[in-house]
């Protein structure tokens, strides 16, 4: 427990989630962790023992530079790829996830930029691609659906220039197609979301939208993980950190235990400097 | 860029809230772009201008004499169910080049059950529809299992069951002498109502209700438009690319069989530009080259235009080569026309 005062983890190498075991007093209830999962691609380590967890309710910021590991640990996660070595808890019970579709009926969505939506089909389709309302010999309630659509529209997104639920999705901006897949994670009850890169496409304003949004969903319990390397977003919006670099975890902190210098640093170099270096270097230690 | 993700719960929207309910809403006007409102229009207009030209001059362009209607009404099906397969394959992504081998072998193996064993032609056709199924479900298996392009695929099958045609059979033409019964429900007239036109119309109605009213209609659109989006959605791709692919097969399959009922024998000689005029009726209506778009109306119409320009050509005494170059040139202006509506709409 010795770092239980922080959640700072330092250079973990075979750093596992020891003095978080759930229930812990005080904290949200542990959704997800991982278990010193270690992914390979022939003989290259994409992830060497990577151990992270993840409370309910939280926005956790999964940082990195290019080719840190990110995007494998989200496929992991989401169950595009398997980890050689290592597991994966779901609310505290080992879950072998064989393909997108084993996350999705624990309750993870992994929404990506551009492959969350058909953008040849409408709005209501998309809602309900493969959760179809259907009624008597497999024929959709397709009333109901457009009506079910357009609320999740007026309640769930709210978002300018949607104007109807037959709108095709090609037809839609980036940040509305991204609005829309939250949209519709959220109206089926999902209780993990896992956005890889949702800003990068988007513009200052709609960046904002998509913080407020993910602040709401927030308060109504649901938990993000956002993959991002833009720190300063990230630091905005974020409760916790994972930093990675080189496929291993380097940092695992809360907001208020690092500043958004502490995760340049730490992203950039993979590790956080000294005392010592920093007095070198004439920065006062934090 | 005017858009904002308002956390808002209950938040305005902009617009009327009966959303949908009202005629001139965003979700009408939506829905007309997404239908096959283009092909409509360009349809009845030539439609109407052909009607004119007729009634002005019946001597040389005998367009509405019932003869002209009744061999046209004959005639149209017999692309038309092949093209309703071929779209709703491409609706899901893939592409069938052995409709044309499907449609011959299948009505052949059909005519020479039944000439040859004198079972029930009904119990026969069904052998044969079930013949082109599994050539359209095992088309299906090859590209969906082995991971290679239906192009391929098909393209290599297509030779296959040709060859096959001429193994089984061999290369002298095939007498199909059905009793009465069969022959008034799959080739019957009522003045120039053909029923073949019947079973074309029948089995539109059917792929509408497939594609737009039912579960699996949405899985083929995701299938073909956004083959990851779908599988992260929870919708068996597999599954749904199989069953467009085995329809497409027993579509072929049944317009070969009205095509004999037709005909009278059937000749293994494969009429190899079935496959990409079943295409071109398919792009000529709408559907898109890289799936996930299309309309049965479109391919309806589509298969008509193609028709009526054979048509058209040949009341105007033009000669055959001609046809193929008018087919030609109308699959490359449907192509630009949809892809300058596409560009203007999204
Ligand atoms: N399928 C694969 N086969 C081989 N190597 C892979 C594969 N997928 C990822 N890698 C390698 O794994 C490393 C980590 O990739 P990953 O996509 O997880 O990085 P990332 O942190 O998401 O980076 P970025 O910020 O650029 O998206 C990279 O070096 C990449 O080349
Ligand atoms: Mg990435």
């Amino acid at each position: 427990m010795d770092q239980a005062a922080g959640d700072i983890v330092l250079n973990v190498g075979s750093g596992s989630t020891d003095g978080m075991a759930p229930g812990e007093q005080g904290l949200p209830p542990m959704l997800l962790e991982l278990d010193r999962v270690t992914k390979r691609y022939g003989n290259m380590e994409v992830l060497k023992d990577v151990s992270l967890h993840v409370r309910k309710g939280d926005i956790v910021g999964l940082l990195g530079d290019n080719g840190a590991g990110k995007s494998t640990t989200v496929n992991v996660i989401s169950g595009v790829v398997q980890p050689d070595e290592g597991e994966l808890r779901w609310m505290g019970q080992v879950k072998q996830l064989t393909d997108r579709r084993a996350s999705a009926e624990l309750g993870i969505e992994t929404i990506f930029q551009n492959s969350a939506l058909v953008d040849s089909m409408t709005i209501a389709r998309n809602i309900f691609m493969g959760r179809e309302m259907v009624g008597p010999m497999g024929f959709m309630r397709q009333r109901e659906m457009r009506e079910i659509a357009s609320e999740v529209l007026k309640t769930i997104v709210a978002i300018e220039g949607i104007d109807s639920p037959d709108k095709l999705v090609g037809q839609l901006s980036g940040g509305q197609k991204q609005a829309v897949a939250i949209a519709r994670a959220v109206h089926f009850n999902r209780t993990l979301l896992v956005l890889d890169e949702p800003t990068s496409a988007l513009a200052v304003r709609a960046t904002e939208a998509l913080f407020d949004y993910l602040r709401h969903l927030r308060e109504r319990g649901i938990t993000s993980i956002l993959v991002t390397h833009n720190l300063f977003d990230a630091y905005r919006i974020c409760d916790r950190f994972v930093a990675m670099a080189h496929g291993q975890v380097v940092l695992q902190a809360k907001k208020g235990e690092v500043t958004v210098d502490d995760l340049v640093e730490v992203v950039s170099r993979g590790r956080l400097s000294s005392k010592e270096e920093r007095e070198a270097a004439g920065v006062p230690a934090s | 860029m005017a858009q904002t993700l308002a956390p808002a719960p209950g938040g305005p929207l902009g617009f009327g809230a009966r959303m949908g309910s009202m005629r001139r809403s965003p979700g009408f006007q939506y829905r007309l772009q997404q239908s096959a409102v283009d092909i409509l229009a360009i349809f009845l207009i030539l439609q109407v201008a052909s009607i004119i030209f007729s009634l002005a001059d019946p001597g040389t362009f005998a367009f509405t004499s019932t003869a002209n209607l009744l061999v046209a009404f004959q005639t149209i099906p017999l692309l038309g169910v092949v093209a309703v397969g071929v779209g709703i394959l491409m609706i899901a992504g893939e592409f069938d080049l052995s409709v044309g081998a499907n449609y011959l072998f299948s009505s052949l193996m059909m005519a020479q059950i039944y000439q040859d064993y004198h079972i029930d032609i009904w119990l026969c056709a069904v052998i044969g529809l079930a013949i082109g199924t599994g050539i359209g479900f095992l088309n299906g298996l090859i590209t969906l299992r082995l991971h290679i392009p239906s192009f391929i695929t098909t393209l290599g099958t297509m030779g296959i069951w040709e060859a096959a045609a001429l193994f089984f059979h061999g290369a002298s033409s095939q007498v199909f002498t059905p009793p009465n019964s069969f022959m008034v429900l799959t080739n019957g007239s009522f003045g120039w109502m053909a029923g073949e036109m019947v079973w074309f119309v029948g089995i539109c109605i059917a792929a509408w209700a497939l594609l737009q009213r039912h579960a699996l209609g949405n899985h083929i659109f995701a299938a073909g438009g956004g083959p990851q989006a779908a599988i992260s959605s929870g919708v068996d791709v597999f599954r749904a690319k199989m069953i467009a692919f085995s329809l497409a097969g027993g579509l072929a399959a049944l317009a070969g069989i009205l095509a004999a009922a037709n005909v009278g024998d059937v000749s293994p000689e494969v009429n190899s530009t079935i496959p990409l005029e079943a295409i071109a009726a398919c792009v000529i209506g709408g559907a898109a080259l890289t799936g996930g778009r299309g309309t049965v109306l479109g391919i309806f119409l589509g298969a008509i235009l193609l028709y009526w320009i054979q048509d058209v050509l040949l009341l105007l005494s033009a000669p055959g080569f001609y046809l193929t170059a008018f087919v030609g040139a109308l699959v490359i202006a449907a192509a630009v026309m949809y892809q300058y509506l596409q560009a203007r709409r999204t």
